[in-house]
């Protein structure tokens, strides 16, 4: 009955985010209230997966292991993006840069997103999954449009066509696993248990096609090239806190459906064809985002690349299985994080350089220390420099293919040199240097800081220890991998 | 008794098949949203057949919402958005017609090779109407690729979802009633969204025709 909660407190969040007329503060309130409890359903629903393995309510909620991985970052991550949002929309609303009307579209819609992913990783069926990662596109179509400049409404309806025909090849894989369950499952709510019970019985040749579609439609969704054209774009144009979902969260939910029919796929055809599949996607995402990273001249579209390859980076992980796949989900978590630190970061340097051409910005360091020093953590942690934990699952996870697949292995190692090559330019660029729009230091908002203080604090202690608790999650989420 | 289904299946997706080559050669708006209403009239057909077969309330009212949606409501819209906006002519493609009808030959010959032949074994006895669902497919999503004009992209992008149903329908996958709600309720909040970003598009633009949009382009 918790789980319901979990569905009901964002609900009823933007129910009454949509009534609240001209009181900003209950706005806030609201997103803050909202987050603070969804964090604390999921804290009760991942202790009760510790204990119990599982967690199920009625036929129509479920949450696993790995079910469970995901509800941590969307609850944290949620909760550190609304309270940041807070302040960033009351800096962008006393620039006059927005009013009250788009403030409360903003939190209306922002509820209505974090709903609609929690739908997506709990709920037990894979079609009524399929809808949620499609209501994603709808409630942040706006989101990412919300500055109403041209360049912003072409990016949303780039994003609006592309993911929705991405979603559409993914229901139609979809539809095709269904097959296993025509003559068990009916006219009934087809669960992925189901599906994954009767797995055997699918037509191999069929499950191929169909995780075909499914890689392409919801790799869409999680940026895997080639399918990754609306991201940068999407990412670029929205505020800093929803790129921060969109990269930090909503990519991983679509991945975790990939996941999950995986394992059916599995069962059907054995591992080799599914993880041929996701090596392909993940070296053609790590490929593709390091050769932009190193040209490119926006920050917000760097982070966006970034994303790109760290998909692709967990793709190959659970492409090459065993400890790597572990590593990939770990890899996940450590993205989670180090994402939203970074694009938060970058929403600070916005607000104070009204720019995000990486040319514009110089001398961050001497003008927001706060903001300068926790985004050099977040580039050294994203590049993989150690002691950060990517650089361990990035090596955990070579180190896994490097016996099976060499040549990928070695091209995905010159990648990543190039991504951190491209990465120290832009930054060093923007960090140092006078600074040429006669902008003075001033203080930095607590409320713009701490968020993203937090993150880093996580981060860093997530790097140096990892609770056992969640090392057990992660372990048992993959073991199947 | 299952051979006169099987005819009669293949029938009507010869007819939503050809809808698709018809919005590929229209030179009209109007055209295009008439086509797309016939077009989801048979789908919806292919649903109330359902019904019939296994009936159950639900089923019905799955089949009833679809029809409200595609039949009514997504064609109210989009005429709405032509009047709105004075768009009754959009013949501006990536390929020229001749061009265009060559590819949507060979996507429809691709479609009969050993690539999709296992999915005919999902429904032998319609093995040729699901085939030429896929067909329909692809020629959606090459009407999506190949017209610069957003209203058609709409379009193409429900035709798509349009022909992933027909094959449901036709492979026997259909999904539970509850599901297809959902399904119907996401399709008719797209059609509005859609509809309002193809209204901010003209606005910014001038234009209903995506080339026009090369602001990402110069940053």
């Amino acid at each position: 009955m918790t789980i319901f909660f979990l569905l009901i407190t964002p609900l009823l969040a933007s129910l009454f985010s949509l009534l609240v007329k001209k009181q900003v503060k209950v706005l806030h309130l609201l997103a803050l209230f909202a987050s603070l409890i969804e964090f604390f359903i999921v804290g009760t629903v991942v202790s009760a997966v510790v204990k119990h393995g599982v967690y199920a309510y009625q036929n129509y909620f479920y949450v696993d292991y790995l079910g469970s991985v995901l509800l941590m970052i969307l609850a944290t991550v949620g909760l550190l993006v609304s309270w940041y949002s807070i302040t960033y929309l009351k800096t962008e609303v006393a620039k006059k840069i927005i009013g009250f009307h788009r403030v409360r579209q903003y939190f209306v819609l922002l509820h209505l997103f974090l709903l609609v992913m929690f739908l997506a990783v709990i709920t037990t069926s894979p079609i009524i999954a399929w809808v949620a990662i499609e209501a994603t596109t709808l409630s942040t179509a706006f989101l990412i449009s919300f500055y109403n400049k041209p360049s912003a409404t072409e990016a949303a309806w780039k994003y609006l066509i592309i993911s929705s025909v991405g979603l559409l090849l993914a229901f139609f894989g979809t539809l095709l696993f269904l097959a296993s369950t025509m003559a068990v499952g009916g006219h009934t709510l087809v669960s992925w248990q189901l599906i994954l019970t009767n797995a055997a019985s699918l037509n191999p040749f069929v499950a191929q096609i169909a995780f075909l579609f499914i890689c392409i439609g919801y790799g869409t969704k999680v940026g895997l090239a080639p399918m990754h054209t609306w991201l940068p774009d999407a990412h670029s144009k929205a505020p800093a806190p929803i790129s921060s979902l969109l990269s930090g969260v909503l990519l991983n939910v679509a991945f975790l459906i990939v996941l999950r029919f995986k394992l059916i796929t599995d069962v059907a055809v054995g591992q080799g064809f599914a993880q041929g599949i996701l090596i392909f996607f993940g070296v053609a995402s790590i490929v593709v985002a390091a050769l932009i990273i190193y040209t490119q001249k926006n920050y917000k579209r760097l982070l966006a690349y970034s994303s790109i390859e760290h998909m692709g980076i967990i793709a190959l992980g659970f492409g090459f299985g065993g400890a790597g796949a572990f590593a990939g989900l770990l890899h996940m978590i450590y993205h989670s994080l180090t994402k939203p630190l970074l694009f938060l970061s970058a929403g600070n340097i916005f607000l104070k350089y009204g720019s995000t051409k990486i040319k514009n910005i110089k001398g961050i360091i001497s003008l927001m220390p706060i903001t300068g020093v926790i985004f050099v953590i977040g580039f050294l942690a994203i590049t993989g420099v150690p002691p950060f934990g990517m650089f361990v699952t990035e090596f955990s996870i070579l180190a896994s293919g490097i016996h099976t697949h060499l040549t990928v292995t070695i091209v995905v190692i010159l990648a990543l040199a190039l991504v951190f090559v491209g990465f120290l330019r832009h930054v060093i660029a923007m960090m140092f240097g006078a600074n040429e729009n006669g902008l003075t230091k001033t203080a930095e908002p607590t409320g713009l800081i701490a968020p993203i203080m937090v993150l880093a604090v996580l981060l860093i202690g997530l790097s140096f220890f990892l609770p056992e608790s969640l090392s057990f999650l992660i372990s048992s989420a993959t073991l199947a991998y | 008794m299952i051979s006169d289904s099987s005819q009669i299946f293949f029938f009507l997706e010869v007819l939503i098949f050809a809808s698709v080559i018809f919005m590929h050669l229209s030179e009209k708006n109007y055209s295009v949203v008439f086509l797309y209403a016939l077009q989801s009239f048979i789908v919806t057909v292919f649903l109330f057949i359902a019904v019939v077969e296994n009936f159950s309330w639900m089923l019905f009212f799955a089949a009833l919402a679809a029809f409200a949606v595609k039949v009514v409501m997504a064609p109210y819209f989009f005429r709405r958005l032509i009047l709105k906006h004075q768009l009754r002519f959009n013949v501006n493609t990536y390929l020229k017609k001749p061009l265009a009808l060559v590819v949507v030959a060979i996507l429809t010959a691709l479609t009969y090779s050993h690539f999709f032949a296992p999915l005919t074994q999902l429904a032998p006895q319609n093995s040729n109407a699901i085939l030429l669902a896929i067909a329909m497919m692809l020629t959606s999503l090459f009407l999506i690729i190949n017209r610069q004009g957003a209203l058609s992209q709409m379009v193409g992008v429900l035709s798509l979802e349009n022909a992933i149903v027909s094959f449901a329908f036709l492979a026997g996958l259909e999904e539970s009633p509850s599901s297809q709600l959902g399904i119907m309720f996401d399709i008719a909040i797209w059609v509005v969204i859609a509809t309002v970003f193809a209204g901010m598009v003209y606005k910014q633009f001038g234009s209903l025709n995506v080339t026009a949009m090369k602001h990402l382009k110069e940053e």
